[in-house]
């Protein structure tokens, strides 16, 4: 598997960062502390693509063909390549598709990135909650979709796992597992939806790969990584993984009690972008949450990406045009104080 | 389809994995496993395989035994425990595996996982100080493992341990209220969860014999109007293995069972251990309640009363 370069991301200099890097220029003169790495480097830009769309029969693939266009992917750069999708396949309930990725996106991103030149498009995922991933993938009606296309699906949760030095460092974790699967693709696409949260404020791309570790390493759910820390869990998968994009499914999210007992939230959008903590910050921002007050972003920013309004560059569909407040419940530490003002 | 007819293609099938050596992989032309092994051998006496090449899995199955007597997904990853109980079932009634069983059985009763005393403020409702047993080492108890573990302890003769004793009050503490269970959270954030037909069956397994009927009502109720829609072989498999072991096995079992076999044109090949759930739970149904699972057990033989 390729791994993810900086490719797409630009140099440039923010208030925050200049504060920042001052701060730690403090510290230093005094002695008192090491200040992380991370804090010194130049702040990254990155871009994302918003694309209005109001219903799962909309023309996704051209949307996203489209998106992926103007965030510079070429068919130079997709020929030959192999890329697997991993969409969010939690569990399923009666009247509550909105838990999931919904399977008319996961069938616009297979044409999209075959129009795009890739030479074989799969899907993958492990549920956390369920042992039973082919009900799931039944139950979702994805495997309606991918059979009638004729696309693999992989359950990630019973494949040997393969392991890699924890590039994070945010857990105790000294590796990190990941499906053998891997070793065999070129990109790793993360599937989200957009969906408020009750652990982490908001789940997005980032937190969507806590699916992709195997249940037989980390058990349903995935308790190894809640046990050290979800939040330090998210940081070390996607520094660890490096994946080279993502979709988030926001045609209609979730909003309140998220990933699961949340309500619908019809907001109309698709957001996509190489970065993974820029495209969630953005989603972020259309959801009226703030990225810097969920605190894997806050921490991402500037080293797995930027979270910053003036470090992203926004294609498509301004923000403004489609943001609109999700549903936030006071009684739950992770939303409280999170709206964006 | 007849129960004969059912260990015929339950074999054939499982055979089709067995590795020349005698191990299981967990797909046909797939590599050794060490929990897709312990299924096949639960499997494959249910279907009266081959005492030879049965005899060579338990034997195989003992070389991946840590000297503190777990079993792990793979030596590289000594916390994934989660095996252990399987292999003592596996181990079951084979003279010659028996020191290895008590290990195993010794780590099992030694081992708790991560429980902590429940805050008044907890978001979660259940009760974190109640051990059973956890899928990897050092995280909470959660239903399969527990239900697993509880089950080969009482095949074993422990069904009165004491933690046996207490991991069936935890399994009961983790039912949802409306009935059911899922993987181990009952309500967060005040609100009750989704229960899953798999988790279910599993605990429904676990708990037949140590509980009164009236306290899993609920939960029969809603596995037996889940299990004419299940289609996929893990929870089809451990629903009808729910269902048995409290003697309701649903009249059209052998449909449902031939209905998701037929689905392997639609997902591919059934990974070992769900292709084994599905064949001892349709043959749990033919043997009108006695659990495949379990004939390997002390209790064969017995009826099923006998252990309530």
């Amino acid at each position: 598997m390729e791994t993810q370069t900086d490719s797409g991301t630009n140099v440039g200099l923010t208030r925050r960062d200049v504060l920042r890097a001052a701060a730690a220029g403090l510290v230093i003169g005094t002695g008192l502390l090491v200040v992380p790495k991370r804090y010194f480097r130049l702040p990254q830009q990155a871009q994302t693509f918003v694309a209005k769309v109001d219903h799962y029969q909309f023309d996704i693939a051209g949307v996203l063909t489209l998106g992926m266009m103007e965030l510079g992917i070429s068919r130079k750069e997709l020929q030959g390549k192999r890329i697997l999708l991993k969409p969010n396949l939690v569990e399923t309930a009666s009247g509550a598709p909105h838990i999931n990725t919904h399977p008319l996106v996961l069938r616009g991103a297979i044409e999209a990135f075959l129009r795009l030149g890739a030479a074989t498009v799969m899907v993958a995922e492990g549920p956390g909650h369920r042992r039973d991933t082919l009900a799931v993938y039944e139950e979702s009606g994805l495997a309606d979709v991918l059979t009638e296309d004729r696309i693999t699906f992989h359950d990630l949760n019973y494949i040997t796992g393969y392991e890699l030095p924890n590039a994070g460092s945010q857990t105790t974790m000294k590796t990190l597992t990941f499906p053998g699967l891997f070793q065999e693709v070129d990109w790793i696409v993360s599937m989200a939806k957009l969906k408020t949260h009750h652990w982490t404020g908001a789940t997005l791309s980032m937190k969507n790969l806590f699916g992709v570790m195997p249940g037989l390493y980390y058990g349903w759910p995935k308790n190894v990584l809640h046990k050290v820390g979800i939040q330090n869990s998210i940081l070390d998968i996607n520094a660890t993984l490096k994946p080279h994009f993502a979709i988030v499914d926001g045609i209609i999210g979730m909003e309140g009690d998220g990933p699961i007992m949340g309500s619908p939230k019809q907001v109309g959008v698709l957001v996509m972008g190489r970065n993974l903590p820029a495209v969630d910050a953005t989603c972020c921002r259309i959801m009226g949450i703030d990225p810097y007050k969920v605190s894997y972003l806050e921490r991402a920013d500037n080293w797995l990406g930027p979270i910053g309004e003036r470090s992203i560059e926004q294609r498509g569909e301004t923000i403004a045009s489609v943001q609109t407040n999700f549903e936030l419940i006071d009684t739950i530490p992770a939303q409280q104080g999170i709206r964006l003002t | 389809m007849g129960s004969s007819s059912l260990r015929t293609l339950g074999s054939a099938a499982l055979l089709r994995r067995a590795l020349p050596s005698g191990e299981f992989s967990g797909r046909p032309g797939g590599q050794f496993q060490v929990d897709s092994t312990a299924w096949g051998i639960l499997a494959l006496t249910a279907c009266d395989g081959s005492a030879e090449l049965l005899d060579q899995s338990r034997h195989l199955l003992m070389r991946e035994q840590l000297l503190d007597g777990r079993l792990c997904v793979n030596k590289t990853h000594p916390a994934s425990y989660w095996p252990t109980s399987l292999a003592i079932l596996a181990w079951q009634d084979s003279q010659s595996c028996s020191e290895a069983q008590q290990r195993a059985i010794r780590f099992l009763l030694d081992t708790t996982g991560f429980h902590f005393p429940r805050e008044s403020d907890a978001p979660s409702a259940h009760d974190s100080q109640l051990k059973g047993w956890p899928w990897v080492d050092e995280t909470h108890s959660w239903v399969e493992p527990t239900a697993m573990s509880v089950m080969a302890l009482r095949a074993t003769g422990y069904g009165r341990h004491d933690r046996v004793q207490e991991a069936v009050h935890m399994l009961l503490d983790r039912q949802l209220p409306h009935g059911g269970w899922n993987y181990g959270n009952t309500l967060v954030f005040g609100k009750e969860l989704h229960p899953m037909p798999e988790s279910t069956g599993a605990a429904l397994a676990g708990l037949a014999g140590d509980v009164d009927r009236k306290k899993v009502a609920r939960s029969l109720d809603y596995l037996q109007g889940e299990v004419d829609r299940l289609r996929t072989p893990i929870s089809l498999g451990w629903a009808l293995l729910g269902l048995a072991a409290w003697r309701m096995a649903p009249p059209n079992a052998a449909t449902l069972v031939e209905r998701c076999l037929a689905n392997q044109k639609r997902y591919g090949e059934y990974e070992t251990s769900a292709l084994c759930l599905l064949v001892l739970g349709a043959l749990a149904m033919e043997m009108g309640g006695q659990i495949p699972l379990l004939t390997a057990s002390v209790y064969k033989g017995l009826p099923l009363a006998l252990t309530q």
